[in-house]
């Protein structure tokens, strides 16, 4: 069976707290009963959720979505956002759970990702020597996503041309941003092959282009 | 101890605790000095304030097992519609009394002690509807207590199969073909009588395409000449990505097809070097000679496809080979008194094959084109095909075999869920199974099997039928063409 692996990182750190983490979870609910209603995602979609502030942790590892139960994403009162460790965790893991085609085996569609902040790394340095990591890594998309007035574009247009931003942190906005995170997967279901891009599908209004 | 001993060892301990507590209460007041008259409402307000003590102790005691059920942290998995469900848990028989499961019934499923001795129980049953739901534990702890309960949230995905769309693909866009296409090609018995070898063949748009009005990107075409008696066979799959592949899979099919049936109207040269190779087999020079002819042949039609495609984008509005992207097979075969001659290309993945049941082989005609990621494969619509020094050897093939019973084309479409790794397609087993497979069908999923008999031209609908066949996360467009 190929699969679609799909890896979702998410900052959970202490600015996160009350509504704007609530806001998130709303919106992965929201993403995977929409992706379940898709016959084609119901059967090849495989998702990962990585979280990550002063701690980065695999709350769900890789999982068919048919499977799949939401895991508890909790968020510290405070503390630093170690987006650079959370990437490190991301290869480890895209190492470990991501089938390459062998004579015995069927290989994965290659990986999509998607990373979400509201702020910067505090790792930095590592953050800039893990970006050519996750470019080895043949993930056939990026899309990074900017929450809120306080987060920073710039180190996520180092990883991927792909960065957009969301103004407000309310539920409304991640629900829209999720549901375009869900067709965006669908899209990834089949563009894989000849070109090199992932076509992105248009963002709702609620999801800025950051050029 | 079983647990109706337990509990009653349980129960008479409390008796006892208050007869004792009660005999020393009497003792108590008389040493005490209460007054004989005071003596009854001292007692029934002490033994008040005993059954509530008792009370508390008994709720105390259905706390801490109301907890310790939460503790066990029972999460059921999630189901499918209408797939069996059965999912098995521990509970704690000796403290609780499960009294059902609400819910579980309306979504189809059951409860039931599998095992009284480790206190296992299995929910199981098909579930009915999709969504998600809560089921509501309820069980008895310590006597005189009444019901408590524990909620299971329980999730039900949709049964994929009832979830696709199928949408007609407009037929105003670009380039348009329709959404599946099948052929029979019946070549009669020559002036010897002796039946011939007939040529089938069907496409089918993927479920993945069709669930969003999305163009079938597969093509094949089929020629037999009846002069030269060629039979000449081609099979190309548009990449998915690719705007136009299906425009690019079609001028693929059509052009070596025209190329090899001008190549072999009237070439009584091939022919005679290919007597004259198979009349000695081990002459380098004749073996060099049909080489060089088939070469000619087939890989000049290879390339001419490539160059057709790149004029019909050079033509098209972005002029973008790769928006063209496709795979590309064919083979051309032909009986001789010998035998039967086969010479092939072959870019790309999918699957080519001689099967022959009696002599039980199944000579695979080349390696299919695999990157480490699925999708990822070669295209005729790359250059730099033909610039690979070794694309003769890899690409082309030649045989002569006494005969077979199939010469089966198909794209990744039917061979990834049929062979699903490299590996089994070089293994006669799985071959053997396939055949058997397209014969005898699906029955329980109500797909029937194809009569590869002679001259059976029924053969390219219930060919078509067959493809619609069910393998999960596998909805490609499925195109598969036999000589038989």
């Amino acid at each position: 069976m190929r699969r679609l692996p799909v890896y979702l990182l998410i900052d959970t750190s202490g600015s996160m707290r009350g509504e704007p983490i609530e806001s998130v979870k709303v919106g992965l609910e929201a993403m995977l009963a929409s992706l379940r209603q898709e016959p084609y995602a119901l059967e090849s979609v495989n998702l990962s959720i990585i979280t990550y502030d002063g701690e980065v942790k695999q709350v769900l590892p890789l999982t068919p979505l048919d499977e799949l139960q939401m895991p508890q994403i909790t968020t510290p009162d405070s503390g630093p956002t170690h987006t650079g460790q959370a990437l490190k965790l991301l290869c480890e893991r895209v190492d470990r759970e991501v089938r390459r085609s062998t004579p015995d085996q069927k290989g994965d569609w290659m990986p999509l990702l998607f990373i979400m902040t509201d702020g910067k790394p505090s790792d930095i340095q590592l953050y800039n020597e893990m970006i050519p990591e996750v470019k080895r890594r043949n993930f056939a998309g990026i899309v990074a996503c900017a929450a809120g007035m306080n987060a920073k574009t710039e180190p996520l247009k180092a990883l991927t041309d792909d960065v957009y931003s969301l103004d407000t942190f309310d539920s409304t906005s991640f629900k829209q941003f999720f549901k375009w995170v869900s067709d965006t997967i669908q899209t990834g279901n089949r563009s894989v092959g000849a070109t090199d891009d992932l076509v992105l599908p248009p963002p709702p209004a609620e999801v800025n282009v950051v050029c | 101890m079983n647990r109706q001993q337990r509990k009653a060892a349980r129960q008479s301990a409390a008796v006892s605790r208050l007869n004792e507590e009660a005999r020393a209460i009497y003792s108590a007041m008389a040493r005490a000095g209460v007054p004989e008259a005071d003596r009854g409402s001292f007692l029934d307000r002490t033994i008040a304030s005993l059954w509530q003590t008792y009370k508390d102790e008994r709720m105390n005691q259905r706390i801490v097992i109301e907890n310790e059920m939460r503790q066990l942290g029972l999460r059921l998995p999630n189901g499918t519609v209408g797939k069996e469900y059965s999912c098995s848990f521990l509970l704690p028989v000796d403290k609780v009394d499960v009294q059902g499961l609400d819910g579980a019934a309306d979504l189809g499923l059951e409860l039931e002690l599998t095992d009284t001795h480790t206190g296992e129980y299995t929910l199981r049953g098909k579930p009915l509807q999709a969504g998600d739901f809560t089921l509501r534990l309820r069980y008895t702890t310590v006597e005189g207590e009444g019901e408590s309960a524990l909620d299971l949230p329980i999730a039900f995905n949709p049964d994929p199969r009832t979830l696709w769309n199928n949408v007609p693909t407009n037929p105003d866009i670009a380039y348009y073909k329709p959404d599946s296409e099948k052929e029979y090609v019946k070549v009669e018995a020559g002036e010897d009588g002796v039946s011939k070898k007939d040529m089938v063949a069907a496409s089918q748009r993927g479920r993945s395409h069709a669930h969003e009005g999305r163009p079938r990107d597969d093509h094949f075409t089929l020629y037999h000449c009846r002069d030269s008696d060629w039979y000449i066979m081609a099979v190309a799959d548009g990449a998915g990505s690719a705007k136009y592949s299906r425009k690019g899979s079609e001028v693929a099919c059509k052009t070596v097809v025209e190329h090899c049936k001008s190549e072999l109207i009237d070439n009584p040269e091939f022919e005679a070097a290919i007597r004259a190779y198979e009349a000695d087999r081990e002459n380098t020079e004749k073996r060099t000679d049909v080489t060089r002819r088939v070469i000619d042949i087939i890989y000049k039609g290879a390339v001419n496809a490539h160059n057709a495609v790149k004029r019909v984008a050079d033509a098209s509005e972005e002029g973008r080979l790769k928006d063209f992207a496709t795979t590309l097979m064919f083979a051309i075969c032909k009986r001789y008194d010998f035998g039967w001659f086969i010479a092939s290309f072959w870019v790309g993945d999918g699957a080519m094959c001689i099967y022959d049941a009696e002599a039980k082989t199944a000579k695979l005609l080349g390696t299919p084109d695999e990157g480490e990621f699925s999708g990822q494969t070669r295209f005729l619509t790359m250059p730099e095909i033909f610039h690979d020094k070794d694309v003769v050897s890899k690409r082309l093939r030649m045989a002569i075999v006494p005969d077979f019973t199939a010469l089966y084309l198909m794209s990744d479409g039917v061979s990834d869920p049929m062979f699903e790794t490299d590996r089994n397609l070089n293994d006669f087993s799985r071959w053997e199974a396939f055949h058997e497979r397209l014969l005898k069908g699906f029955p329980d999923d109500g797909i029937a099997g194809v009569d590869l008999t002679d001259d059976n031209e029924k053969a390219a609908d219930q060919l078509l039928g067959w493809l619609d066949f069910w393998s999960p996360g596998n909805h490609d467009d499925r195109t598969i063409a036999i000589l038989y």
